[in-house]
């Protein structure tokens, strides 16, 4: 019927029936009118209220409780060896015993704060910098007079604060060793298990010579006391007798203590790697709060101006035309996906023997179709209907149709080329 | 409570007056200056509560072709209305800009469906939309939004109100464009049956007299003996047989079919297509069309509907049937057709050949439906399953190919297997099915099997 030549009849237009459909009725004249949204300034107000007094309690005791907290717990900090850091790593423990037995203890990040805080009198303790000191800082801190504290200090900074009597080195331990030497804040702690890393190098001129104790035997020592005319310089290359973690164990409390609590004043600095400063140059504009003295005069209202600006430009983008309209999306799965995932299945389990045959059967199918053969001919028919239509070996379209499944991926390729090629091959007889 | 762009200028150009005193107290004159003018604007806007709206919608619009949503505004609010409408539409409802540029109202920028008004009190303006809807079934519309401003334009008050629009999307029949040459080919069966064709597929018409060239073993031997001259009997096709569509809205209508780089679109819109064509071609040769939209339940029902009637019904029905993720349940499919059919019919399964879903839905009920009915499977194919059939160029085509290949094999077998239970299997590509179910219709009709 299909291929029937239709005499063209006068092309009759579509029925009148179909347009029905086309314009479908009218625009609706009694759609009805709407005035307003049934809501007054006091229903709206009440609403907004109930929308909105969950967010805000939660808020409220949220900030309360920030506040709350703030006011009773006191602040403590993270960083490495501060007076304030409660964890394993800091100094809270042995700042804490110094301060009920009333020393007096100021907490400084730079060297020039260092340097105001710390005079005669004192004693200024320099936790290990994770960065280093400029030498410019180093002879800062030497000036105040103060006695120093220096814990596990660089090479740099050994060779500044004891004046090049002592130098850096390398030593291990194992086992608490006793002082052995003449210092008495030393015997006190008694023994110790510090890493040494200190070599004495001073000479008879030098004048004073420090006292080392704690040796590993093989000339590294671990704690160094320089007393020079004016103030002391202890050296201590293991900062675990500050840690809290570390702080009780062995004689660690009995060194801390008694090292820092000489003076009533205790200045505490755990340097900030970022800090230059030494003490004795003038404070720039941005560190003394002054900005505006950079800036054009001026400027600041202007920016005050452009801010608010800003913030109307904000309030006009962000209210939103009216809600978003919701659409029911619909289903989005492809059809042919499950053939894909098919093709997937086959090459992630190498399934050659799997994927030829399918080619081979479909091909075979189109083949036999085309040649009028019945849907179940055997493989010995189609093969001789075969050989017949395209004169090719026997042995040959039997092996491209009904042979072995192909070793590898590129000869599954090939055959699928070569399967093409026999199907192009075979025309109807 | 609104703000426009208009009032973050006023604020930037407190810049000259700042430069020209540079003190905090010129930014707070003049912070308090934009606040105030803002606030004047807020009180002097017309109130947007206070203007009536109607939406006016055609109730129904083919798919992919224009129809217009049109606001009446009327202001009522005693003052004048300067305002931005918007008509929100969803976005498959395809809303284009605002059109028509008038005194009164002009498109607005932003976005889809918006329009400045400027009305006077008590005057009322049309604020017309396109839809050119992409999707099939209901779109309903969004709320009415007006963001009324002041006389200055710096600040206003905006409302949404809940105007209610509905819009339906009748399906888009664009197979329509094969009916006249199917309903040539109708007529066309009908001369040649009243010639020379007898046997089945005719049924009788009429008697008339002899003229040579007639077919000798139609002369109605009877009649002639009644009347002075020869007679023979006229033969047409068969009218008022039934035909019922079933439409499957199960799990595999919900796929996607179409060229690999297109989004496609669902089986069901294909089979849509089909049904709309088939139904005006039966409706126009005299058989009585019925439809049924079914997965595990009737999604949509056609009946009685006939002559100019049929079509709309049609077109209402089917707009709003929509695949359902739940499988088939082909014995409901079974018991749906024995309830509408008493006798023999012609039953059209628009569903999918997909073999597994196959072998456990329909196979087992077919030959239950196809004893007592003429039953047609009608299937869409997959034009992307089509491409990957002859991918040859890398290893991972070929494995396509292979499972295509394999698909292909499997949906062989089911096709055979419901032949073997009598039911004749049209399966083509979404757009060549509507005319390829059409044609087999033609042939079943020419053949006498209705």
């Amino acid at each position: 019927m299909t291929s029937q030549p239709a005499p063209a009849p006068p092309a009759p237009t579509p029925p009148a029936s179909l347009s029905a459909t086309q314009g479908g009725a009218g625009p609706a004249d009694d759609a009805p009118v709407v005035i307003g949204d049934d809501t007054t300034g006091r229903s709206r107000a009440a609403s907004r209220w109930r929308r909105m007094r969950w967010p805000l309690t939660v808020l409220v005791v949220v900030a309360l409780l920030v506040v709350f907290l703030a006011v009773v717990r006191p602040p403590t900090s993270a960083a490495p060896y501060a007076p304030d850091n409660p964890e394993q790593g800091g100094g809270m423990a042995v700042a804490e015993v110094l301060k009920d037995q009333g020393v007096r203890i100021t907490h400084v990040t730079t060297v020039s704060e260092a340097v105001s805080a710390a005079g005669p009198d004192s004693t200024l303790l320099v936790t290990p910098n994770p960065s280093f000191f400029a030498d410019d800082q180093i002879s800062a801190l030497n000036r105040t007079g103060a006695d120093l504290v220096v814990l596990n200090p660089d090479f740099g900074m050994i060779g500044g604060v004891s004046r090049n009597t002592l130098d850096s080195t390398y030593g291990e331990t194992d086992a608490p060793v006793a002082p052995q030497c003449d210092d008495p804040t030393a015997r006190a702690a008694g023994d110790l298990a510090l890493r040494p890393g200190l070599t004495d190098t001073s000479t008879a001129e030098d004048g004073v010579r420090p006292v080392l104790c704690w040796p590993d035997g093989l000339g590294a020592y671990a704690y160094a006391r320089l007393d020079f005319p004016d103030r002391s310089v202890t050296v201590v290359t293991d900062p675990a007798v500050l840690r809290n973690g570390t702080v009780l164990e062995e004689g660690n409390a009995a060194l801390a203590l008694r090292m820092l609590g000489h003076h009533e004043d205790l200045v505490w600095l755990v340097p900030n790697p970022m800090d230059v400063s030494t003490g004795d140059d003038e404070p720039t504009p941005a560190e003394r709060g002054q900005v505006n003295e950079l800036m054009p005069p001026g400027s600041a209202p202007v920016a005050l101006v452009v801010v608010l600006a800003a913030v109307l430009l904000t309030l006009w983008r962000v209210r939103r035309m009216g809600p978003l309209v919701v659409e029911n999306l619909p289903v989005l799965v492809r059809s042919a996906e499950a053939t894909r995932g098919r093709a997937r299945l086959y090459r992630a389990a190498r399934a050659r023997g799997h994927a030829a045959a399918g080619l081979r059967a479909s091909t075979a199918d189109r083949i036999a179709t085309r040649l009028g053969l019945a849907r179940s001919s055997d493989a010995n028919t189609v093969v001789d209907a075969v050989v017949a239509a395209t004169h090719r070996p026997s042995q040959q379209v039997a092996d491209l149709l009904y042979g072995p499944p192909p070793a590898d991926d590129a000869a599954l390729a090939e055959l699928a080329r070569r399967l093409d090629i026999l199907e192009s091959e075979v025309h109807r007889p | 409570m609104v703000v426009t762009w208009r009032a973050a200028a006023l604020m930037g150009l407190g810049v000259v007056p700042v430069l020209l005193l540079p003190a905090d107290g010129t930014v707070l004159v003049w912070s308090a200056v934009v606040v105030l003018a803002g606030v004047a604007d807020v009180v002097l806007a017309a109130s947007p509560r206070r203007v009536a709206v109607q939406r006016r919608v055609p109730g129904s619009v083919r798919l992919r072709s224009e129809a217009t949503s049109e606001l009446v505004v009327r202001n009522a609010s005693g003052r004048r209305l300067r305002a931005v409408v918007r008509d929100a539409w969803g976005p498959s409802a395809g809303a284009g800009p605002g059109r028509g540029s008038t005194e009164r109202v002009r498109p607005a920028s932003g976005g889809a469906g918006r329009h400045h008004v400027d009305l006077p009190d008590g005057e009322a303006a049309r604020l017309p939309t396109t839809l050119v809807p992409t999707r099939r079934g209901d779109r309903t519309a969004g709320g009415v939004t007006i963001r009324s401003l002041g006389p200055l334009g710096l600040a206003g008050r905006q409302v949404t109100l809940p105007v209610p629009g509905r819009l339906r999307v009748l399906p888009e029949f664009a197979s329509r464009k094969h009916l006249p040459s199917r309903l040539a080919r109708l007529r066309e069966m009908d001369g040649r049956a009243a010639v020379q064709i007898r046997g089945e597929g005719t049924e009788f018409d009429s008697l008339r007299e002899y003229v040579v060239g007639d077919d000798v073993r139609s002369i109605d031997w009877r009649a002639t003996a009644r009347r002075r001259e020869v007679v023979v009997r006229t033969w047409r096709p068969e009218r008022d047989r039934r035909v019922l569509i079933v439409l499957d809205t199960g799990r595999t209508s919900a796929a996607r079919v179409g060229a690999a780089d297109s989004t496609g679109a669902p089986r069901l819109d294909a089979s849509i297509e089909a049904a709309l064509l088939l139904a005006a071609l039966a409706g126009h040769a005299g058989d009585r069309v019925e439809l049924v939209a079914f997965d595990r339940t009737v999604r949509s029902r056609v009946v009685g509907a006939a002559g100019p009637r049929l079509m709309p019904a049609m077109a209402e029905s089917l707009a709003t049937v929509e695949p359902v993720l739940l499988e088939t349940d082909w014995p409901g499919v079974v018991a749906q057709v024995r309830t509408r059919m008493t006798q023999r019919a012609l039953v059209v399964l628009l569903t999918t050949l997909d073999p597994a879903a196959v072998e456990n839905g329909l196979l087992p009920v077919v030959d239950q439906l196809a004893r007592d009915h003429t039953v047609v499977v009608a299937s869409v194919a997959d034009e992307e399953v089509a491409g990957l059939r002859s991918g040859r160029d890398t290893v991972a085509e070929v494995y396509d190919a292979a499972a295509a290949a394999r698909g292909d094999l499997e949906r062989t077998a089911v096709t055979t297997m419901l032949r073997r239970y009598g039911a004749d299997v049209v399966e083509a590509l979404p757009d060549d099915l509507a005319p390829r179910l059409a044609d087999e219709y033609l042939a079943l009709k020419a053949a006498g099997r209705l």
